[in-house]
């Protein structure tokens, strides 16, 4: 009867479906996505170029940064359609879990439901960045295809990471406030914009905290800079 | 023929009376309170789950009476009524908190592993050819920090309690707990009240019988006391044991 069936590593809604991965002509993000905890809560910035091989820009305003959980977002990384797929299960999956038990559910089991379905499901290619905040305070966590799941203080993810973590290393500090991370945040997304192929067009910027989820869009970095 | 209509709705499980009652249901009721007794009280700082193992000849391993069984460290359950019905249950509430940690990573919370075993026990209520466990369950352990409580019944609701207790003599014992419970009560007087509780059912309670256990909420961990420490809260509680020794 029901429970007993259900596998652990695959949604309790819809399934896993077998879908081959496709060539050039899937749109991709590319993509540069920025996650930065601070005691405050935790601010996660992308760009908004779609692209298709690499060699054309085919969205010029994409918001690669959804809520999928009253105080956690996740990033748009790799296949368009994967990645929108990811998001969509693991919304319903946090709603769920969170009207049948009266409280949300962790950033650390949201990161391991992820990977759980990163590893076990049809999205290919994604590789999001996880932001959320819960009674432990704020979390940032990075995806990989491959289901792994690791927790950092920051983390970069899509063509532009190296790029924008050259901009982060060594500028990242604990103790800062949300509004140096969200100007930092925009100094790395506006580095690897500069210069990966993959990102550009502006940017958005997520703010995660206890009140829950805000994202906003920018033209221009130098708004925020 | 007329006879035989008038009375299925005792038998086919997933047939209301006229009156709107499950009596498949309602006899596996009456099949936890031939069980012997088991409590749960809740604390300020744990769980404790206690029962009296009811031995039909003194050549029987006391050991071998499932009555209280771990289900993750921070959760056991002691049940009342039929034990391979029991063994069913407790097996189906491992595998889901094993399930909640390669789902989640979390320790399952007490009230989901109630509202799953409960969900599924009411399965049995509903479904044709099937018969209701003639099990009662007292789910108890540690959640966030706090010590949780729940009863699960044959019928499959859950319910969430302080102090209770299920099977047989199950009257007398709460009653003792509704006139002794204070939930300001730290774990070692959780105990005390338990042998108590149990002794109102059977004058003759020996500490040997009873199986009890805790779930501390500082160390988040079930654990079973061993008969020496049950003497020890034996005679505190001033019950008898020594007395024939």
């Amino acid at each position: 009867m029901n429970n007993e069936t259900q596998n652990p590593y695959e949604p309790e809604l819809g399934s896993f479906e077998n879908v081959d991965e496709q060539g050039e002509t899937v749109t991709k993000t590319g993509t540069t996505t920025v996650g930065i905890s601070t005691d405050d809560g935790v601010v996660i910035g992308t760009d908004r170029r779609a692209s298709l091989g690499g060699r054309f820009v085919s969205n010029k305003n994409v918001t690669k940064v959804q809520q999928i959980h009253p105080t956690a977002a996740l990033t748009l990384v790799g296949s368009v359609g994967g990645a929108q797929s990811f998001i969509r299960t693991l919304r319903s999956e946090a709603n769920l879990y969170e009207t049948r038990r009266g409280e949300p559910m962790s950033t650390h089991a949201l990161a391991t439901l992820a990977g759980n379905f990163a590893r076990g499901g049809p999205f290919f290619a994604i590789n999001p960045i996880l932001g959320g905040v819960d009674e432990d305070g704020s979390h940032v966590y990075s995806i990989d295809p491959a289901g792994g799941v690791m927790k950092d203080d920051y983390t970069v993810t899509g063509s532009g990471m190296q790029l924008a973590h050259g901009a982060l290393e060594g500028e990242y500090d604990e103790s800062m406030s949300l509004e140096e991370a969200e100007s930092l945040a925009a100094r790395a997304v506006q580095a690897a914009s500069e210069r990966d192929t993959g990102s550009g067009n502006g940017l958005v910027i997520a703010t995660v905290t206890e009140d829950g989820v805000e994202i906003e869009k920018y033209d221009d970095a130098t708004e925020l800079i | 023929m007329q006879g035989n209509q008038q009375q299925a709705y005792d038998r086919g499980i997933t047939i209301f009376s006229p009156d709107g009652r499950l009596y498949q249901v309602e006899y596996a009721r009456e099949a936890v309170k031939r069980g012997s007794a088991s409590l749960g009280i809740r604390t300020a700082d744990g769980v404790v789950l206690a029962a009296d193992r009811q031995t039909r000849s003194p050549l029987i391993e006391e050991e071998s009476i499932e009555k209280i069984h771990e289900v993750d460290d921070h959760a056991g359950i002691a049940s009342a009524g039929h034990v391979a019905d029991a063994r069913q249950l407790i097996d189906f509430a491992r595998r889901q908190a094993q399930v909640e940690q390669l789902r989640y990573e979390e320790l399952i919370g007490i009230e989901t592993l109630t509202k799953r075993v409960t969900d599924h026990i009411q399965q049995y209520t509903q479904t044709g050819g099937a018969r209701p466990f003639g099990v009662a369950l007292l789910i108890g352990g540690i959640e966030d920090g706090e010590p949780r409580l729940f009863e699960a019944d044959p019928s499959g609701t859950p319910y969430e309690w302080q102090a209770v207790a299920i099977g047989g003599g199950r009257d007398d014992i709460q009653k003792h707990l509704e006139d002794e419970y204070d939930p300001e009560m730290d774990l070692a007087s959780g105990i005390t009240l338990a042998l108590e509780a149990l002794a109102a059912a059977d004058d003759d309670l020996q500490p040997e019988s009873v199986h009890l256990a805790t779930v501390d909420a500082e160390t988040e961990r079930f654990e079973t006391l061993s008969t020496e420490e049950l003497e020890e809260y034996a005679k505190e509680a001033d019950l008898g044991g020594e007395d024939d020794e």
